[in-house]
C-alpha cells in the first residue's frame, strides 16, 4: 500500500514536471502558433470596439510582420510586395467594413525548411458582419512563410491556397 | 409456521431487492478496478480512433447544399467510401482545406477529361444536358467550357439560387477528397 502511494506520487510529479516544462519552455512550434493567436485576437472586432482599441489592434498587426511581406490573395486583388505599414493600413481599411468580425485559424501543419525560417499551412474562417447588416463566411486554406528575426517569428510570406477552382 | 414462511419470504424479497440495488449502484458507479479502468481506457481509444478518422463527426454551416442538406444539420464523414474506389458523378463529398476541421460539403458534377459548361443556369457537360433532380432552386448561371484535369473533380453544391460569383465551386484534387456524408 506504502509503495503504491510512493508511485503514485512519482507519476504526479513527473506529470507536473513535464507540464511545467511544456508551459514554460515552449518549443519553436508554439512560438510560431502564437503569432497567429495574436493575429486572430488582433484582426477580430467586437461591436462595442472603440477608437483607441481599434487604432491599438491595427498598429500591433503591423508589429507581426516582417518589413517586406509577400502576398498572394488574388481573389481579393492583393499580389505583391507589401510594407509592413502598408499592411496595417490595408488590416485597418478592411476592418472598418465589418462591425463585427472573428478570424480563427485550424489545422495547423508547421514544418521548419531551415533554421530560421518555419512554413505553416493552415486553415482560415472569416466570419462577421458587415457595417451593411451583411453575413460573411469566408474559409480559405493559406500558406504562410514565417522568419525569425530578433527572436520573434514575423509573416514574410502569405499566399492564398486555391482549394476550387473555377 | 405461517409467520416464519412469511418472514422468510419477505428476507427473500429484501436481498434480492438488495442485489438489485447493488447491481444498479454498480452499473453507474462501478468500483475502479484494473479490469474497468482497462476497460474505459480502450473504449476511449477506440472512440477517439473511431471519430477522429474513420468516421468524422461535422455539423453543417451554410446553405450551399440546400435542401439536400440543411444549415445546422449534423452528420458523419465516412472516410473509408473511397479508400477502394473513386468518387462518381452525382455523390455528395466533402472536400478538405488545411485538414479535417472545416471542409466543404459538395457534390460531383463531372470527372476528370469531362468538360464542364453552365448555359442559362443548366449544367451541361460534354455538351450533354444533366439532369439534377437535387437542384430545386433554378438559377440563371453562364460558364463558359473548361475541362476538368486530370486527378480533379469538379464540385457544386444543390444550392444554385445565389448569383455564381457568390457560390464556392470548381475543380478539385482527389487528394482533397476526406469522404462521403453517412446520410
Amino acid at each position: 500500500m506504502v509503495k503504491i502511494k510512493y508511485l503514485l506520487a512519482g507519476v504526479l510529479i513527473v506529470i507536473i514536471g513535464i507540464l511545467a516544462a511544456v508551459i514554460f519552455f515552449p518549443n519553436e512550434e508554439k512560438r510560431v502558433k502564437k503569432q497567429f493567436n495574436l493575429l486572430s485576437e488582433w484582426v477580430s472586432k467586437s461591436p462595442d470596439e472603440n477608437t483607441f482599441m481599434m487604432l491599438q489592434r491595427i498598429k500591433n498587426i503591423g508589429t507581426l510582420f516582417d518589413e517586406y511581406c509577400e502576398l498572394k490573395a488574388p481573389d481579393q486583388s492583393l499580389s505583391g510586395s507589401y510594407r509592413r505599414e502598408e499592411i496595417s493600413t490595408y488590416a485597418g481599411s478592411a476592418r472598418s467594413y465589418f462591425s463585427q468580425l472573428d478570424l480563427k485559424f485550424y489545422d495547423f501543419h508547421i514544418v521548419f525548411p531551415e533554421k530560421e525560417i518555419s512554413k505553416v499551412t493552415l486553415t482560415a474562417r472569416l466570419t462577421g458582419r458587415s457595417t451593411t447588416g451583411e453575413q460573411v463566411d469566408e474559409t480559405r486554406e493559406l500558406e504562410c512563410v514565417l522568419k525569425k528575426i530578433e527572436k520573434k517569428w514575423l509573416f514574410s510570406a502569405i499566399e492564398i491556397v486555391e482549394v476550387l477552382k473555377k | 409456521m405461517e409467520g416464519g414462511f412469511l418472514s422468510k419470504c419477505m428476507g427473500g424479497e429484501e436481498s434480492n431487492r438488495m442485489t438489485v440495488n447493488k447491481k444498479i449502484r454498480q452499473f453507474f458507479l462501478p468500483s475502479l478496478t484494473p479490469k474497468f479502468l482497462i476497460r474505459v481506457c480502450l473504449v476511449a481509444l477506440i472512440a477517439y480512433l473511431f471519430f477522429g478518422y474513420l468516421c468524422i463527426p461535422f455539423m453543417i454551416q451554410g446553405i450551399s447544399m440546400e435542401p439536400t442538406y440543411h444549415n445546422g444539420g449534423v452528420n458523419f464523414c465516412w472516410r473509408l467510401r473511397y479508400f477502394f474506389s473513386e468518387p462518381e458523378r452525382g455523390d455528395v463529398v466533402a472536400v478538405r482545406f488545411a485538414g479535417s476541421k472545416v471542409m466543404l460539403l459538395k457534390r460531383v458534377v463531372a470527372q476528370e477529361g469531362e468538360q464542364v459548361e453552365f448555359r442559362d443556369g443548366k449544367l451541361f457537360v460534354d455538351d450533354k444536358e444533366m439532369k439534377e433532380p437535387y437542384v430545386r432552386y433554378p438559377c440563371n448561371w453562364n460558364l463558359p467550357p473548361r475541362r476538368v484535369e486530370k486527378d480533379c473533380v469538379y464540385v457544386m453544391g444543390d444550392n444554385r439560387s445565389m448569383p455564381i460569383e457568390n457560390h464556392h465551386f470548381g475543380q478539385t484534387s482527389k487528394s482533397r477528397i476526406m469522404g462521403t456524408p453517412l446520410w
